[in-house]
């Protein structure tokens, strides 16, 4: 590849990503910005930086529903890795008689909408007293991230070559010994990633946490649209909610990004 | 019993060499697996029979004197001859599939591009896939006031800067608006699954398709476009279950509106519920749509079990 090709294509790709990425920088400066300076066009990105709108968004209560967020994704993801890595490992390892069709099941259930369960769910929630609590919507998010960990950990359990099980099994490695001494730090950065896109996916969710929590167990994703409503024309604020809401999953899914392919593809494709 | 012996070898022919054990091996496995069928089907398929069960049923709590009436069909009934569910519908496919082709479209040059070797690249790839990650309803921020708002949005600013009125785009073009912000956060997915495609297309195939005298158009539709229909199917199939049921973008941006023109399934079940409190119509237009799902993706994917089936041995 000749030397000036190859920077008008690092030039290119450069441009298109700061296009794309632009709306998310221009939310992340606002939040340090005064409102005045938020709605001036075009946006600057030369301006003294304020932490008021952080002191406001800290006083006025956003703890309550990061809080919340914080424990039904992490609730979630935790009971969905203890039913569905021993599911996907058993699937991947013993490869049992209808191995097949149990994966499939688990993948159709991710084809069922959420409005689908919703008005049932809603009932049951309203008669057992489980409406607007975190165990009510946490339970929810067990049901959607299960099939997830299913799914993606059942690739990275069948990378593992047979004969490193054999060899530890001669050894004498046997049951719960061989999986967490041998198995488990084999698929570790397949675990990982698997709990990190549960953790995102539970953060982001917002059908379920609309429609089951009120004021106790709602969620950020709750908050944001809540305020965007009540206060739209406070741009900075706003800004800073949205920032405060979207930097741990960006974050984890930068982390994540290379073996989120891997584990999504069904096994159909090599990330 | 008689195939213990079979059941118990792996994908290789050979057999576990498994200490004598008092437990039938079957018995083991189904322990692992059972208590993730249980759960996801108590949580997924008990509530949907629920649906349905709903669905043959006259409830609304507005009007408690009326009760809970069995009514056969009559709510699917009244939803197929009404306009609404015909506007949901068709906005939940023109949504999905403009929503698709773009994000193929877009997602392969975007592969291509972050295919090449070039300074930074992962970088940029990091900061193309953030909308991925990015929350609807902040996503619906972003756009909608951000760079939709009417008098201080980027794109208004952009309007009067080459002497053209600006627009309100959430209440001139909704449909446009959601598309564009589902696009923008669906892209990134696509080109990241169609970017490892790429990268797992064979250098010799390249080589010996300049040795054939094609030219490079002529090696990626010949070659690379084959190799990446695997990439593809699963790209759709996934974008595809999450986009049909775009829920939380129309919420923030165009609340369904004006009138029913952003409305599609997903809200249209929300509005009947939420807000008219009509229990057993909701649940129909639920079934509806579950079934309607289900017939739309076995229509694209008439072999997606044996597609996917394949790798599975």
């Amino acid at each position: 590849m000749k030397r000036s090709k190859k920077a008008v294509i690092g030039i290119v790709a450069w441009l298109v990503a700061i296009v794309y990425f632009y709306p998310i920088l221009v939310m992340f400066l606002n939040g340090f910005k005064t409102e005045q300076q938020a709605v001036h066009m075009p946006p600057s990105l030369v301006f003294h930086p304020t932490l008021h709108n952080y002191q406001l968004v800290f006083s006025s209560g956003v703890f309550s529903y990061l809080g919340n967020s914080l424990i039904a994704a992490i609730g979630s993801t935790i009971i969905a890795l203890a039913i569905g890595v021993p599911a996907a490992y058993a699937l991947a390892i013993y490869k049992p008689k209808h191995g097949d069709d149990i994966f499939f099941w688990f993948i159709t259930t991710k084809i069922l909408p959420s409005v689908g369960v919703i008005v049932p769910v809603y009932i049951m929630f309203r008669d057992l007293n489980m409406l607007d609590t975190l165990y009510g919507l946490s339970l929810l998010y067990i049901g959607m991230n299960t099939p997830i960990v299913v799914w993606m950990m059942r690739s990275f359990f069948t990378d593992i070559p047979y004969s490193v099980i054999e060899s530890s099994q001669v050894d004498g490695a046997h049951g719960f010994a061989l999986i967490w001494r041998i198995i488990l730090p084999l698929v570790r950065p397949g675990l990982f990633a698997t709990s990190l896109l549960c953790l995102v996916f539970s953060w982001n969710e917002f059908f379920f946490a609309l429609n089951i929590t009120d004021t106790h167990a709602a969620t950020l994703p709750i908050l944001v649209s809540s305020f965007m409503t009540s206060e739209g024309l406070f741009w900075s604020k706003l800004s800073a909610i949205g920032t405060i809401a979207v930097l741990p999953p960006v974050i984890f899914g930068w982390i994540a990004q290379k073996q989120l392919v891997r584990g999504l593809s069904m096994g159909a494709v090599k990330g | 019993m008689e195939n213990i012996q079979s059941r118990m070898t792996t994908g290789r022919g050979r057999r576990v060499t498994t200490r004598a054990s008092h437990q039938h091996p079957k018995q083991r496995y189904m322990r692992l697996i059972l208590p993730g069928m249980i759960v996801v089907g108590v949580l997924t398929q008990i509530p949907f029979l629920g649906t349905l069960y709903l669905s043959f049923f006259r409830w609304n709590l507005l009007r408690p004197s009326q009760g809970i009436k069995f009514i056969g069909f009559s709510n699917f009934a009244r939803e197929l001859s009404s306009m609404q569910f015909y506007h949901a519908t068709l906005n939940t496919v023109v949504i999905t599939l403009f929503t698709l082709v773009i994000c193929l479209g877009i997602g392969m040059l975007l592969a291509l591009l972050l295919n090449q070797p070039f300074w930074g690249r992962g970088i940029v790839r990091s900061l193309i896939i953030t909308p991925f990650f990015v929350m609807s309803t902040v996503s619906g921020i972003i756009w909608k006031d951000i760079i939709f708002d009417p008098s201080f949005g980027l794109f208004a600013w952009a309007m009067r800067h080459i002497g053209m009125h600006p627009v309100a785009v959430a209440q001139s073009d909704p449909m446009i608006l959601i598309i564009l912000v589902l696009s923008w956060r669906w892209i990134p997915f696509f080109m990241l699954i169609l970017l490892a495609g790429l990268q797992s297309f064979p250098e010799e195939l390249h080589e010996s398709g300049q040795l054939d005298g094609a030219n490079g158009i002529q090696r990626f539709f010949s070659l690379v476009i084959p190799h990446l229909m695997r990439y593809m199917e699963v790209a759709i199939f996934l974008g595809l279950i999450f986009i049909l049921q775009t829920f939380g973008t129309i919420y923030v941006t165009t609340q369904g509106g004006p009138g029913l023109a952003s409305t599609n399934l997903s809200y249209l079940v929300y509005r009947t519920q939420v807000q008219n409190y009509h229990y057993g119509l909701a649940s129909s237009v639920s079934v509806l749509f579950v079934v309607l799902t289900v017939v739309g993706l076995s229509f694209l994917f008439k072999n997606i079990r044996n597609r996917f089936g394949e790798t599975l041995r």
